[in-house]
């Protein structure tokens, strides 16, 4: 059975029932959105438990081709629908698993245009899904973008006060970013030759699945000698052929040894320099992530959860998907750059955390800081890091969904969010004032909880690195200092003292079962994967060994 | 090649059909009309023939173009609702035979053999089209927009036919074929330069078209005069008459002119990249929503020109996928521009502002989802056919070695962001402000428009080599 297809096309089709049911099963909505989540969960389960270990490519393999262009002299173009999971995917499908589940569940509060809100919801389950798991770098760029539209109308009708203002920021910030991506995307295109697909062309084999290595190299050779027509050309947009130097075509512009220059530059560098941008964005790296603060404020609290949860994720994922394998000298020249910009978030991040009563802005604050960590990780290009890396972004995955909705509990019940408005609260809220302990301990790396393996392991990753100085990482580790800083002193301010509720009348009730039933399994989760981080390290360390090869 | 010769003649059929009192049977006639022609059009698939005298010549290219042509006609006349019910003030049969008799001008635009034609077809749209702007007769802004056309344009044609006669001096030909050798001998003759007759006689003939498909700096009058006219003439303004012109610019260049690339290639660089600032960083300032499709149109002249430039034969195909994705997407907002901003004036309110649209989509779904998909198309989102237009053009100039394309690149992706921007405007209008419009009684024809142009944006965003792999 396809079974990443069932995965993304699931929660897609399910969109549509939604759009095109009658208004009588308004009231259902919520639950079969939460039955699909419930039901993808469980297939990412299952991709979980017969994940292998030991191998380090693409697993669950799906392949059908989608878009075949003649584009005359330029050879033929190929786009394929082509997915799979390896190691660093895996964990993010299974995060994306948890956390869209999570965020039904929370879901259940939205009372007006049920039906608008659920289908784009289920909607943007698919296109994040099928992000994680697109091989080809076009199918990849169009759940990206795709995934950008359901967001924007979720944060800009259900938002808050200022929802167009953040919808609309966010959506230009993640779409000049992409847009970056599209450059790359189309120079990669013109560049890479798919070797198996030429080889039909050409005569060498008659079907695809006749494809030896041998034959590989023998069309490499070929193309080096520039002994094909370019007529005969296939290009590609697979993500499987671009790490290797040979399927470039010898004269253009991001082959390693043609060294193209433009305005000066050499194209492969700036070419990286794009990809870090577009995806940095996304992540986001401190100066470009200004968008994050407005829209988390307005967005939501499910919404506000699958973003920091999940689509965060998606710049570090690319980091790691397309630009190290695609370019790891480039990578390798500019390793302290990356870590520089890293260290800075990390920093920034912490500081403007400290700084802000908003409590969502310093939620959002926290993230970025977080967020600098997984930065930091994959530029020390260190197997502890690129690994602490990934399991860093598992790890706050979990911790910022949990976060997000203790806000949302809150903010349910008072409708305000700024964190001096409060004092004592945990006089009269035992069970809130427990999870929220656990929550900004795991976040601020108490050892026992998943945060802490993330950061130990980044930091190792920066100190162990022979490409930045170690001054560098050490500054990161003062980011640890400031985040038990801000949570602490919020811990302190918010449950602590004698109860005291700005402008609010009635009584503060505690979690109720449904709040409960989505803080409990997070808080064990941090917890779980914070004792056994050999619970996503197997998942991640064959593939990243590969990887690392590269470099 | 027939398709003309039918639809002169239809054109003259409906002005008879005119005098019948029924109003009703002059809509499905005209569409009857365009699809036999569309049919005369297939008949020349695959053949090369010269017509009247080395006249026009009809090539897979060129029925290519005149498809997407008629099947804009066909859309535009789809949407019209036979112009109303307003007797005195509307005359349906003489507006279709117009559309017709411009569906000719703009076939002969894309098919010319010699330039005595071009000129010929330019002008009967042209003029067409100036009485079509002036159509709404007691409005004055439709009055002063069509005096505006008509000053500015005739001024834009004088100025091609002088560029006609001065590389007919340079070359002694009026066949572009022709041409092309005397231009070759010519360049032999001065060893490698060119004389001062071609050289002012190709940029007259170049600054005479980019007027009619609104490129900067020739655009001034784009936004008064789509603003003005009639909406529905501005749709077949904005898609009709732009194809055609770019189509021309794109044959005369690259058939007479492909040896003096340097000639003509370099001023359109600045064109190009000014087209596309201009375009873009204007219609981020307009209230109204009509003014801000004009600004848009002009901003897609510059990516259609961007073809232009590339000078490489597969350039073609991305010069009509990208026609293609424009029309249909533009001529979906304007069906829904054309009756949102009707109802409203009904109740008295704001008329073709964004304000207009607000709240859209609590009452008319099917209007807000036509329109954010139009939208999204022209702001080249995935998925939709705008996206892979963009994303041909954008590939032409990249496989392109100059570097100049490398500046065109840079400066196209940055306004594409830019127009994201105030394509969203509408959709946030309909979807996120607060207001209120009426439910809107669409015909089914109506409805079955919006419907298939809305597939089809989608579909070619799904599929693009269903279309691509024919061009």
């Amino acid at each position: 059975m396809p079974i990443l297809s069932v995965l993304i096309f699931l929660p897609l089709i399910a969109s549509l029932v939604v759009a095109f049911s009658p208004d009588q099963f308004k009231a259902y909505f919520k639950w079969f959105t939460l039955g699909v989540t419930a039901i993808e969960l469980a297939i990412c389960i299952y991709l979980y438990q017969n994940f292998n270990h030991d191998v380090a490519d693409y697993q669950f393999l799906e392949q059908l081709d989608w878009i075949t262009l003649p584009l005359g002299n330029l050879g033929i173009g190929s786009i394929d629908y082509l997915l799979g999971v390896d190691g660093i995917s895996m964990p993010m499908v299974l995060l994306t698993g948890i956390v869209m589940f999570v965020g039904a569940l929370s879901s259940f509060q939205i009372e007006q245009k049920e039906r608008g809100y659920f289908s784009l919801y289920l909607l943007l389950t698919g296109s994040v899904i099928g992000c994680f798991m697109a091989l080809d770098m076009f199918l990849f760029y169009l759940f990206f973008e795709f995934m950008l539209l359901p967001m924007y109308f979720l944060i800009g009708i259900w938002g808050g006060p200022r929802k167009e203002y953040a919808s609309i920021k966010f959506f230009l910030y993640t779409l000049f970013g992409s847009i970056f991506i599209l450059i790359v995307m189309i120079a990669l295109y013109l560049s890479v030759v798919d070797p198996v697909e030429t080889a039909v062309r050409i005569g060498l084999i008659n079907d695809v699945s006749e494809i030896t290595p041998q034959i590989i190299t023998e069309v490499q050779n070929l193309l080096k000698d520039l002994k094909i027509p370019s007529e005969q050309i296939v290009h590609t947009f697979d993500l499987r052929f671009m790490p290797d130097a040979g399927n470039f075509l010898p004269d253009s512009w991001l082959n390693i040894l043609s060294g193209t220059q433009i305005f000066s530059f050499s194209a492969r560098a700036l070419a990286f320099i794009l990809l870090m941008i577009g995806f940095g964005i996304k992540l986001p790296a401190v100066p470009v992530h200004t968008w994050l603060p407005d829209a988390h404020v307005e967005a939501p609290t499910p919404v506000s959860v699958v973003l920091a949860g999940i689509l965060l994720k998606i710049g570090g994922y690319g980091f790691l998907r397309i630009a190290y394998p695609i370019f790891p000298e480039v990578a390798t020249e500019y390793a302290f750059v990356i870590v520089a910009f890293g260290v800075l978030s990390i920093i920034y991040g912490a500081f403007n955390a400290l700084a802000m009563n908003d409590l969502k802005k310093m939620i959002a604050y926290s993230s970025v800081s977080h967020m600098g960590f997984v930065l930091l990780g994959i530029g020390s290009l260190t197997s502890e890091g690129i690994n602490g890396a990934v399991y860093q972004m598992f790890s706050h995955g979990v911790l910022s969904a949990m976060l997000f909705l203790l806000v949302g509990v809150l903010y349910d019940r008072t409708h305000d969010r700024r964190i001096d408005s409060y004092q004592g609260l945990a006089n009269k809220m035992p069970l809130y004032t427990a999870m929220t302990a656990i929550a900004f301990f795991a976040s601020l790396g108490l050892p026992a909880f998943s945060g802490f393996i993330g950061e130990v392991f980044t930091l190792m990753g920066g100190f162990n690195s022979p490409l930045i100085p170690r001054w560098l990482t050490a500054i990161a580790a003062f980011g640890l200092v400031l985040g038990a800083g801000y949570f602490l002193w919020t811990l302190q301010r918010i449950f602590f003292g004698k109860y005291w509720v700005r402008q609010f009348e009635g009584t503060l009730e505690d979690l109720t079962f449904r709040e409960k039933s989505m803080l409990y399994p997070l808080a064990i989760l941090a917890f779980v994967f914070g004792i056994f981080p050999h619970l996503i390290f197997d998942l991640t360390n064959a593939t990243i060994s590969e990887l690392l090869k590269l470099f | 090649m027939n398709a003309i010769i039918a639809l002169s003649l239809f054109g003259i059929s409906n002005l008879f059909l005119g005098f019948l009192n029924n109003r009703k049977i002059l809509l499905p006639a005209t569409l009857v009309f365009i699809l036999i022609a569309l049919g005369l059009n297939f008949a020349d698939w695959n053949h090369e023939y010269y017509w009247f005298n080395n006249m026009l010549k009809t090539n897979n290219l060129s029925v290519n173009f005149v498809t997407i042509i008629l099947l804009s006609t066909f859309l535009v006349v789809a949407i019209s609702r036979s112009f109303g019910d307003d007797d005195e003030h509307s005359h349906p049969a003489e507006y279709y035979a117009i559309l017709l008799f411009s569906a000719v001008g703009a076939i002969m635009m894309v098919t010319f053999e010699n330039l005595i034609m071009l000129f010929v077809g330019l002008e009967i749209l042209s003029v067409s089209m100036y009485v079509l702007t002036g159509s709404d007769k007691r409005s004055l802004r439709s009055n002063e927009a069509a005096l505006k056309y008509f000053l500015m344009g005739s001024f834009a044609t004088g100025i091609l036919l002088f560029g006609v006669a001065l590389v007919y001096g340079a070359t002694s030909s009026f066949d572009i074929h022709g041409i092309a050798q005397g231009v070759a001998k010519a360049k032999e003759q001065m060893g490698g330069a060119y004389g001062p007759l071609l050289y002012s006689g190709v940029i007259l003939i170049m600054v005479g078209l980019l007027f009619k498909i609104s490129a900067a700096p020739f655009h001034f009058w784009t936004p008064d005069v789509y603003d003005g006219a009639p909406s529905i003439f501005t749709a077949f303004m904005s898609t009709v008459v732009k194809t055609a012109g770019v189509a021309a610019t794109y044959r005369i260049l690259s058939i007479s002119f492909p040896s003096v690339y340097g000639l003509w290639g370099n001023p359109l660089v600045y064109i190009v990249c000014a087209t596309l600032i201009i375009g873009n960083i204007t219609a981020v300032y307009q209230q109204s929503f009509k003014r801000m499709l004009a600004y848009s149109s002009i901003s897609h002249a510059g990516y259609l020109l961007i073809t232009v430039l590339a000078k490489r034969p597969e350039t073609n195909s991305s010069l009509l996928f990208y026609s293609l994705a424009y029309a249909i997407a533009t001529i979906t907002a304007f069906a829904v521009l054309m009756v949102v901003s009707e109802a409203q004036a009904k109740n008295g309110k704001a008329d073709e502002s964004f304000e207009a649209l607000n709240g859209l989509a609590n009452n008319n779904p099917l209007l807000a989802f036509s329109l954010t998909i139009s939208m999204l198309s022209l702001a080249g989102i995935p998925l939709t056919a705008g996206f892979f237009g963009k994303f041909f053009v954008f590939s032409d100039a990249f496989s392109n070695p100059s570097s100049l394309f490398k500046w065109i690149l840079v400066i196209a992706i940055l306004m594409s962001t830019v127009g994201i921007y105030y394509y969203f405007k509408p959709i946030i209008a309909a979807y996120m402000k607060k207001g209120e419009v009426a439910k809107i009684e669409l015909s089914p024809l109506y409805k079955f428009i919006l419907i298939l142009t809305t597939t089809l944006t989608i579909l070619l965003g799904l599929a693009p080599d269903l279309v691509k792999n024919i061009f």
